[in-house]
């Protein structure tokens, strides 16, 4: 069997507080991944987080049962859930949908905190930049087009080809000495044909080391997310300050590979994240849950 | 489905059906830049190609890079959908559109062809007298083919029939403008589209059929009105997508809509010159919008007009004359506070890339919208 490294470990996670309140639930259906967490009255309580197969439902399904396990929950105790994602109609437990740009811009809130005005949510197939109001409202947003979408999947191709953990890759695309050409920037379908090519040229041979490979398949991924953001409407300058204003979200927000190249470009630091930034979107669909029950 | 959307599901039936009862020659159409009105005169069907989703035999070979809607006319040629035309005609306008045009004559030689120049430059100083003996070539040229060269008083006939369709189609693009509009922007554009395909007389009779019950209609529910702008659409699958998260298109900037709908021809003595006239002045696409950029202004006359909340811009992909123009439609609606939506599409329009954008930038507008209170946001 070939050994998988372009997959993250899957995760289960419970705070292990005491809550009161009522659990709701929110699960982000992507195309790669799905998560699901449960949070009380605003406070974060459990999640998990697994890979998606072709089956989005039953693997909707499989987080929310991970997650209640790990809170100590059963179904019933759920009031309510709201799922976004691609697959977000395929979670039949959940009792509404939302679209992934109003989530992520709520969670990103939450996860980031209210200083946040940008996200870019690197995802597994489609890259979203979201601006944001000064309160958590979205005020404009862009998403990749069809052509190169696949970036997450593009940089797992990548790490399995170069047999190097995805948790690496990001850290030892950095310690190229100079960043090289990136690879097509058209589709990842381009991009790794490519990255092939500069193997065969012979890293081997020390006239590329694989990190250089690493770090034009990262610029790559980074320069097709900045032409997204890169569309937002201007965010008024003088209003807030630029650097900090900005958050990632998505499977390659744990990719430094890519997020360093982003911020290098743009002349911002991200803001740290307080979660795990894969679970913005759901987290942004469980505060929608909660204003279901709660409406303000 | 009105009558006029049932004879857009069953185009080539109805066209078959008109050759058989008319005996009547029909000749294929690219684009909305071609003046209809000299060929209905002539006897002769005007029949506009619309793309649709379908297998593709040739295009890879023959033309690999072109926008999909337009490898798609040349399939349907391949496939036999057009075997009722007996000629197709092009003008100038994009090159795909031209492309699609010379390919499907490699691939059917025996159909009869013209080729109507149309200037780019419509508001330079000689566009009219160019336009105006394009249209002479080609009234002599139909005259050849047909037998019959058609006279002032054809000509007259096929202006008011024509004018007669414009007009119809504008007052149920009125009814669009009013808080629950009794018709759909798929309804609507269904209608148009029909139009392109069919007798206009017989359109008209029954656009006239359907005004009349539209206007008697109890009034939709409210809900969040959105603009279309972009390339040529060939059916209105988005619309629909967008009536399936509940918003409604009430208006558009498409050359199938409002460009083929706006501007009559103002009759003259040179008839040639009045309809050459109509199509110099209507309201241009990206690719005839030169010199004085009226389209920005006009897209916010339509916004102004018809209450549109948001706008969505679908932009075919390949589409050039409209990727180079959309930062300027980008620049017009950031300036006014609009809120938009763009994105890149073919003849494919899968439903959750699709809706995802569109969900969002209603999301966005409805908490804004007064006479929505009351409705869940």
């Amino acid at each position: 069997m070939v050994k998988e490294f372009g997959a993250w470990p899957e995760t289960v996670w419970a705070s292990g507080d005491r809550f009161g309140g009522t659990p709701v639930c929110g699960t982000d259906v992507g195309t790669t991944s799905v998560q699901a967490v449960i949070m009380s009255d605003g406070a974060l309580v459990a999640y998990a987080n697994l890979r998606c197969g072709y089956d989005f439902g039953e693997a909707a399904e499989t987080a929310l049962t991970r997650a209640l396990k790990a809170a100590g929950l059963s179904r019933g105790d759920i009031k309510t859930c709201r799922a976004t994602g691609f697959g977000r109609r395929r979670a039949a437990f959940a009792d509404a949908t939302a679209e992934e740009i109003t989530c992520h811009g709520l969670g990103a809130r939450y996860v980031f905190g209210p200083d946040v005005r940008t996200v870019a949510d690197l995802g597994g197939q489609r890259t979203k930049a979201i601006r944001l109001y000064d309160w958590d409202r979205v005020r404009d947003f862009k998403i990749s087009d069809k052509c190169a979408a696949g970036m997450g999947r593009g940089i797992e191709r990548i790490a399995n080809l170069l047999e190097i953990p995805i948790s690496e890759i990001g850290e030892r695309s950095l310690s190229a000495e100079k960043d090289p050409e990136p690879a097509s920037t058209t589709c990842c379908n381009f991009m790794y044909p490519e990255t092939m090519g500069l193997l065969r040229q012979g890293f081997r041979e020390d006239e590329y080391s694989e990190n250089d490979v690493l770090a034009a398949a990262m610029f790559t991924v980074a320069w097709r997310a900045l032409g997204t953001i890169g569309k937002l409407s201007p965010l008024d300058i003088g209003e807030i300050s630029l650097d900090g204003a900005l958050g990632f979200t998505g499977g390659l927000a744990k990719n430094p590979g890519v997020t360093k190249r982003i911020e290098r470009e743009l002349g911002l630091s991200a803001l740290p994240a307080k979660y795990d930034p894969r679970l913005t979107g759901a987290i942004g669909a469980a505060l929608l849950a909660e204003r279901d029950i709660n409406p303000r | 489905m009105n009558k006029l959307q049932d004879i857009l599901e069953h185009r080539h039936e109805y066209a078959r059906d008109w050759k058989k009862r008319t005996g009547g020659r029909i000749l294929g159409f690219y684009d909305v830049y071609f003046p209809e009105e000299v060929a209905y005169a002539a006897g002769v069907l005007p029949v506009r190609i619309l793309a649709k989703h379908s297998e593709d035999f040739l295009t890879d070979r023959l033309m690999y890079g072109n926008c999909y809607c337009t490898r798609d006319m040349l399939n349907q040629f391949a496939r036999g959908d057009y075997d009722y035309a007996d000629g197709i005609v092009s003008v100038e306008s994009c090159q795909w559109h031209y492309n699609a045009f010379d390919t499907t004559l490699i691939e059917k030689p025996e159909l009869w062809s013209h080729y109507v120049f149309t200037p780019d430059y419509t508001d330079a100083r000689t566009s009219k007298n160019v336009m105006r003996s394009e249209l002479d070539l080609f009234r002599r040229k139909l005259g050849e083919w047909t037998g019959k060269e058609p006279g002032d008083e054809d000509l007259d006939r096929a202006i008011d029939v024509y004018n007669r369709n414009r007009q119809l189609l504008r007052r149920l693009y009125e009814l669009r403008k009013f808080d629950g509009t009794p018709i759909s922007g798929s309804e609507a554009m269904d209608t148009v589209l029909a139009c392109q395909v069919m007798d206009k007389a017989e359109a008209n009779e029954l656009l006239e059929e359907l005004l009349e019950e539209t206007e008697s209609r109890p009034p939709r529910e409210d809900c969040v009105r959105l603009m279309l702008i972009g390339s040529e659409t060939y059916d209105a699958a988005l619309e629909r997508i967008v009536e399936s998260l509940g918003a409604n298109v009430v208006i558009d900037d498409l050359d199938n809509g409002t460009g083929y709908i706006m501007r009559d021809v103002t009759p003259q003595r040179d008839r040639l010159m009045a309809i050459g006239m109509r199509y110099l002045l209507k309201p241009h696409s990206a690719l005839k919008d030169n010199v004085w950029r009226r389209r920005p202004q006009r897209i916010w006359e339509f916004i102004e007009d018809w209450q549109a909340d948001g706008v969505i811009i679908a932009k075919q992909i390949y589409c050039h004359p409209h990727g180079s123009d959309m930062y300027m439609v980008w620049n017009l609606l950031r300036e006014r506070n609009v809120a938009f939506h763009t994105f890149e599409r073919d003849t494919t329009l899968p439903y959750e890339e699709t809706a995802l954008g569109i969900e969002a930038l209603i999301n966005i507008i409805k908490p804004g919208m007064t006479r929505l209170r009351g409705q869940e946001v």
